[in-house]
């Protein structure tokens, strides 16, 4: 199918790759279909683009690049809605929204509410996490350093599809 | 809104699964007990708030001037950009 973005224009995507949210991202109760979108290979930032409404993207980022000791326990009733079965969660990708501000310019990420995505079954939620008090603005341009070190190594991502 | 008085100690049951209990006051202060099923999320009414404003900042990030809806343009200025956000 084919959608019109206010970023990158009309964009063809294969249905396989829409991430089907079961509430929408808070705020956006409404958008319930998502694509990955990709605009190289360097940088650790995706695109959460809305596929029902072109102009509604967000800035993600794999959320063990942020923190590689990052711990999110996801509530049961969480692992039950999105199909999580193997115990490890191989199939579980977790992103955080990220916020960027231009004066001064700070990009902060949100380890409190990430999008727990099910890659194979293509399925997400944002859960909002009840344990380890992560911050919902946790700051990348003060842990850059990590972050670059971080954003070296291969992550398993869900099915993504390059921008225009 | 149905609105109950409870006193100290007692408890409000919601369907068969929830009970929720009035275990202290003081002053403007209440402390609530919540017994529910694991599948219940409960958290305080802020958090979803505070939540639903990043989101919205966060899609309009995404068209902010500071990255030109450009991830490389962002990524190459946070790295360059100081420790201290500068």
């Amino acid at each position: 199918m084919k959608i019109s973005t206010t970023r990158f224009g009309d964009i063809s995507i294969d249905e396989s790759r829409i991430i089907r949210m079961k509430e929408g991202m808070l705020g956006f109760e409404h958008l319930k279909r998502y694509v990955l979108l990709t605009q190289d290979k360097e940088t650790p930032f995706l695109w959460f683009q809305s596929v029902d409404d072109g102009s509604i993207a967000f800035v993600v980022i794999h959320s063990f690049v942020v923190k590689p000791d990052y711990e999110p326990v996801i509530p049961d009733a969480e692992v039950r809605l999105l199909g999580i079965e193997s115990s490890g969660g191989e199939e579980v990708v977790v992103l955080s929204v990220v916020t960027i501000r231009s004066d001064p310019f700070t990009v902060m990420a949100n380890l409190r509410a990430p999008i727990v995505v099910n890659a194979e079954k293509m399925v997400a939620k944002q859960v909002i996490l009840v344990e380890g008090d992560y911050p919902v603005q946790y700051s990348l341009t003060e842990n850059k350093a990590a972050l670059e070190a971080q954003a070296r190594k291969k992550r398993t991502m869900p099915p993504s599809i390059p921008a225009p | 809104m149905l609105i109950l008085t409870r006193k100290l100690g007692e408890t409000i049951r919601i369907g068969n699964e929830i009970e929720v209990t009035i275990l202290d006051v003081k002053g403007k202060q209440v402390r609530i007990g919540i017994d529910a099923p694991s599948d219940v999320a409960i958290h305080r009414e802020e958090i979803y708030q505070i939540i639903r404003e990043q989101n919205i900042l966060a899609a309009e990030a995404g068209r902010d001037d500071a990255i030109g809806g450009s991830l490389p343009h962002l990524w190459k200025r946070l790295k360059k950009a100081k420790e201290d956000g500068a």
